[in-house]
């Protein structure tokens, strides 16, 4: 709970709200040129070219001149589509992608214990928009909803490749949204809060989720998260070749650029998540001597911002270097592995902590769960293996007795 | 709720950029309209089928099995914000429950609902020792729709 808010909510409050609400927007605007502007300088540079480098210094407003540009078009509505929802779908999938950022830690001073707080013309606070007790439910809410942009703009535009790119983006963010789901759940039973304020202080002093829940969780997040953003490998929604532009191929001039604005904000609240959730957020060695205003915001906030780099490097880093998954691949590598090894994670995890509560012996708690948990990998690996045929004498026995196969 | 005020605020605030920017691109853009133009994209054949209405019931099937997962997940989190009072009582309960979502998930593995690679050979199988599959009863001819019966076109 964000102390600003707790107490009667006067004048003063709403302007502190709204100067943090304005700053962060202004701030994810000019984070997402940036980050635009990025990603094709180092694609750019991982293929030998040169990338853009007319408009300003090194290319930088590039992204403005192409948003600026993209004003000045004919927008066009298709005969066929549906005109409300037609117009509805950039907002379901623009305000979502701002509304994420808002639950996003990135500074205060979190060290030996420090819950963060601090003080803004006069009122403590924390650095974050708004910390609702809902905390990361709130994240995966947003993610859910932003779906619904995508298959809406896919349906209403009343054309074969936007539909098709629109069920198979729904079908894609949604399977990988279990997976998402189950390794937040590791995260959450050791932090023992929802707050993103909570998650990120319980790492203060090195334990950061990252190793607290033995990697496992983060790799598929990040994995999952990749495909929840639909970026390369997993950008099977707008495959070029096959769909034209994907979902929103009759999109054009703002439409189209308040859809491509979106895509990039995901990316970076995503990134933000990740930080938040793994690596704790704004947390890191804060020494004691150093001026309040070092304390609470020039490190944090170079913590974060550093931690943030290295998401967003390894994000263009998988468009340059991986091809593009096939859809029957990315389906299982969704259900058929990250689902079960989430889940099989999270019940190591849970009887771990709870052979720490109540003075069992891990180990043999551990070794209990491991052995649940391998007796169902051999169950579904035998399961995969009838489905996809590779038993060919168990079916051609069951055909000979005359079951169903 | 005080503590939901900034995100109101934003949302506002977002709705509010999204919706003048269409005000400003409406005043700045041209407006010529062609029939052309406003036709479903087509990689610039004339388009005369109509929208596809239909696709694969896999779509509809992976909603159905999602449904189920995340039914499991929303039980999870508020076990993981107990997990600490309940102790061994929560461990076994979680073991259970995980055990009969587990369990449903194996079924549909089994029974191929989360296939989507290349036709089955097991069902290939099946189907050859079908005694009324000949040539006359597989083979098709495609690509002769919407085209003019060469037949008609001779006479």
């Amino acid at each position: 709970m964000d102390p600003l808010l707790s107490g009667e909510i006067g004048l003063t409050e709403v302007l502190i709200v709204l100067l943090k609400v304005v700053v962060s927007f202004a701030a994810l605007m000019v984070g997402v040129m940036l980050m635009v502007w990025f990603e094709r300088k180092l694609v750019a540079d991982m293929q030998n070219r040169i990338g853009p480098n007319r408009a300003g210094p090194f290319g930088l407003l590039q992204t403005l001149a192409d948003g600026i540009k993209l004003f000045f078009k004919e927008d066009l509505q298709p005969e066929r589509s549906d005109p409300f929802v037609f117009k509805l779908a950039p907002y379901l999938s623009l305000v979502p992608a701002f509304l994420v950022f808002t639950v996003i830690p990135i500074a205060g001073n979190f060290s030996d214990g420090n819950d963060g707080v601090v003080t803004l013309l006069g009122h403590e606070t924390l650095m974050q928009v708004a910390n609702p007790q809902m905390g990361i439910l709130f994240v995966l809410a947003m993610s859910s909803v932003a779906v619904y942009g995508v298959m809406l703009a896919g349906w209403s535009s009343g054309s074969k490749y936007p539909l098709l790119g629109s069920v198979r983006a729904s079908a894609q963010m949604v399977s990988y949204e279990a997976a998402l789901g189950l390794s937040v759940a590791s995260v959450l039973l050791l932090a023992g809060t929802l707050t993103t304020n909570g998650i990120v202080a319980e790492q203060s002093g090195w334990r950061w989720n990252l190793w607290m829940t033995l990697l496992v969780p983060f790799v598929v997040f990040v994995i999952a998260a990749t495909a929840e953003l639909n970026r390369p490998p997993f950008d099977l929604v707008e495959a070029e070749q096959e769909l034209v532009g994907g979902f929103h191929t009759e999109y054009s001039s703002i439409r189209f650029a308040l859809f491509f604005l979106a895509e990039f904000m995901n990316t970076v609240t995503m990134s933000a998540v990740i930080v938040t959730l793994f690596l704790g957020g704004p947390e890191g060695p804060i020494p004691s001597g150093a001026p309040g205003w070092v304390q609470d915001y020039l490190l944090p906030l170079t913590y974060f911002f550093g931690k943030l780099f290295i998401f967003l490097f390894v994000f263009v880093w998988f468009r340059a270097t991986l091809p593009r998954f096939r859809y029957d691949q990315l389906m299982d590598l969704g259900w058929k592995f990250l689902i079960p090894l989430a889940l099989g994670w999270f019940l190591i995890l849970t009887s771990l902590k709870v052979a720490e509560d109540q003075g069992w012996n891990p180990v043999v708690a551990v070794a209990v769960t491991a052995a649940v948990v391998v007796v169902g990998a051999v169950l579904l690996r035998s399961s995969i293996r009838a489905a996809s045929g590779d038993d060919l004498d168990d079916v051609t026995a069951d055909v000979a007795a005359g079951g169903e196969s | 709720m005080g503590q939901y005020l900034p995100i109101v605020a934003m949302i506002v605030l977002a709705a509010l950029f999204a919706a003048l920017s269409f005000v400003a691109s409406s005043l700045l853009q041209p407006r010529r309209p062609n029939p052309v133009k406003v036709s479903p994209y087509e990689c610039g054949i004339v388009d005369q089928a109509d929208p596809p209405e239909r696709f694969p019931v896999r779509f509809f099937l992976i909603a159905m099995i999602f449904i189920v997962f995340d039914i499991e997940i929303i039980f999870f989190y508020p076990f993981t914000q107990v997990a600490g009072q309940l102790g061994a009582f929560g461990l076994v309960a979680i073991g259970i429950f995980a055990v009969a979502v587990f369990e449903s998930f194996l079924y549909l593995i089994r029974n191929g609902a989360l296939e989507w690679g290349p036709v089955v050979r097991a069902r290939r199988t099946r189907l050859r020792s079908e005694p009324g599959r000949t040539s006359s009863t597989t083979i098709r001819r495609v690509g002769s729709e919407g085209r003019a019966d060469s037949r008609e076109v001779a006479a």
